[in-house]
């Protein structure tokens, strides 16, 4: 099949089998039609020298290792900082819990002092939360973060892929 | 749906040595082989290093930023290496790693933008200089070159959604599936951002050679 002249690929048409997605009546005409071919081998050809030089490139820089045992301890910091975190956001939580039972239990009133050192004990916390955020590595997940703990820090990080 | 006449486009360098990146399907041999590729940070750095390089230079501009964005993902994936299910290749995810880590640089304001680095950035004379003496006949040299300097022109101009989904079809040469997968991007939005980059680059890249 040969293209006949005002019936070749319109660019789209040939982009679109550029990148994977050509109809297959697309593909048949570019089979046989040696000018909508130029076209593509011409791209290829850019595609492919670029490709060649900029590999050549990224290997001229040579082989760095990547070294685990030395980068493990800095990075243990943070992950540290979070164990803590989570062990003293743990802690809280069941003192806080711990608190409310023990005044709706044992004092049986569940008075406004009660909410008042409920606040108190909550605005520490959140402060503690926020110097353990500021703390670690942006890189890092914070338990903030993690669990979703304040209202101000809901933003989760997506470690991988799939 | 074959990919004419991209198919058998050669990456070049990083297939001409041994740093060859083999297609792993998710069998169970090769899942086992992928594995044990996985426990060595050596072989890592040795099979992907220069290919993810390749990827966060051109893809940020910043080719020092590229070294810190490279060494990051292969310490992640030798970490996170349990959380390979085997669904992809060791390259496709090693370059969805690569992706988290520039947008993490992209988030913490730790990265300096395209072009705001152009001045330090990678310089297209000297990238194209690199073109290898088997890829082009000694006569055609300086064009090739030429070539290769424009097309690296034309990317510098592209939004970072347009250089980034050309550079992850036609250097990394993942399907626009992979690449809707890799992002989190719909098919057509990839589609659309490659039409985009191509009219871009075939409109100028022939112009005056
Ligand atoms: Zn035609």
């Amino acid at each position: 099949m040969t293209g006949e002249l005002g019936k070749h690929l319109s660019e789209e048409a040939l982009d679109d089998v550029l990148i994977g997605l050509g109809t297959a009546e697309s593909e048949a005409h570019l089979a046989g039609c040696a000018a909508c071919r130029a076209k593509a081998e011409a791209f290829a050809g850019d595609v492919r020298l670029f490709n060649a030089a900029s590999a050549a490139w990224s290997e001229a820089r040579g082989m760095r290792p990547v070294v685990v045992a030395a980068e493990a301890p800095v990075r243990r910091m943070p992950f540290a900082l979070v164990g803590s975190a989570a062990a003293a956001v743990l802690a809280i939580a069941v003192g806080v819990s711990v608190g409310h039972h023990r005044h709706g239990t044992m004092r049986g009133d569940g008075g406004p002092g009660a909410v008042e050192d409920s606040q108190t004990q909550i605005a520490q916390d959140n402060e503690l939360l926020q110097a353990v955020s500021v703390a670690i590595s942006p890189q890092e997940v914070s338990p903030v973060d993690e669990y979703g703990l304040t209202a101000r820090h809901k933003k989760h990080r997506k470690a991988h892929p799939k | 749906m074959a990919t004419y006449p991209l198919g058998s486009l050669s990456t070049g360098a990083l297939e001409m040595g041994a740093t060859g990146v083999p297609r792993l399907e998710s069998g169970g041999a090769e899942r086992a082989r992928t594995i044990s590729e996985l426990d060595d940070i050596d072989e890592l750095v040795r099979q992907h290093q220069a290919r993810i390089r390749r990827f966060a230079a051109y893809s940020t501009g910043d080719p020092d930023l590229a070294e810190s964005i490279t060494q990051d993902t292969l310490l992640r994936a030798f970490r996170g290496r349990d959380k390979f299910r085997g669904d992809c290749s060791v390259s496709t995810w090693l370059t969805g790693i690569a992706i988290n880590v520039i947008r993490d640089h992209l988030r913490s304001n730790r990265f300096k933008f395209w072009r705001q680095v152009q001045a330090k950035g990678v310089d297209a004379q000297e990238m194209a200089s690199f073109l290898p003496s088997d890829a082009v006949s000694q006569e055609r040299r300086m064009l090739a070159q030429e070539r290769v300097k424009r097309l690296y022109e034309v990317l510098e101009t592209l939004s970072e959604n347009q250089r980034t989904v050309f550079l992850l079809k036609f250097s990394e040469e993942l399907s626009v599936d992979e690449i809707s997968a890799i992002l989190g991007m719909a098919v057509n939005t990839v589609r659309t951002h490659l039409h985009r980059a191509l009219k871009a680059v075939r409109g100028r890249v022939g112009e005056g050679i």
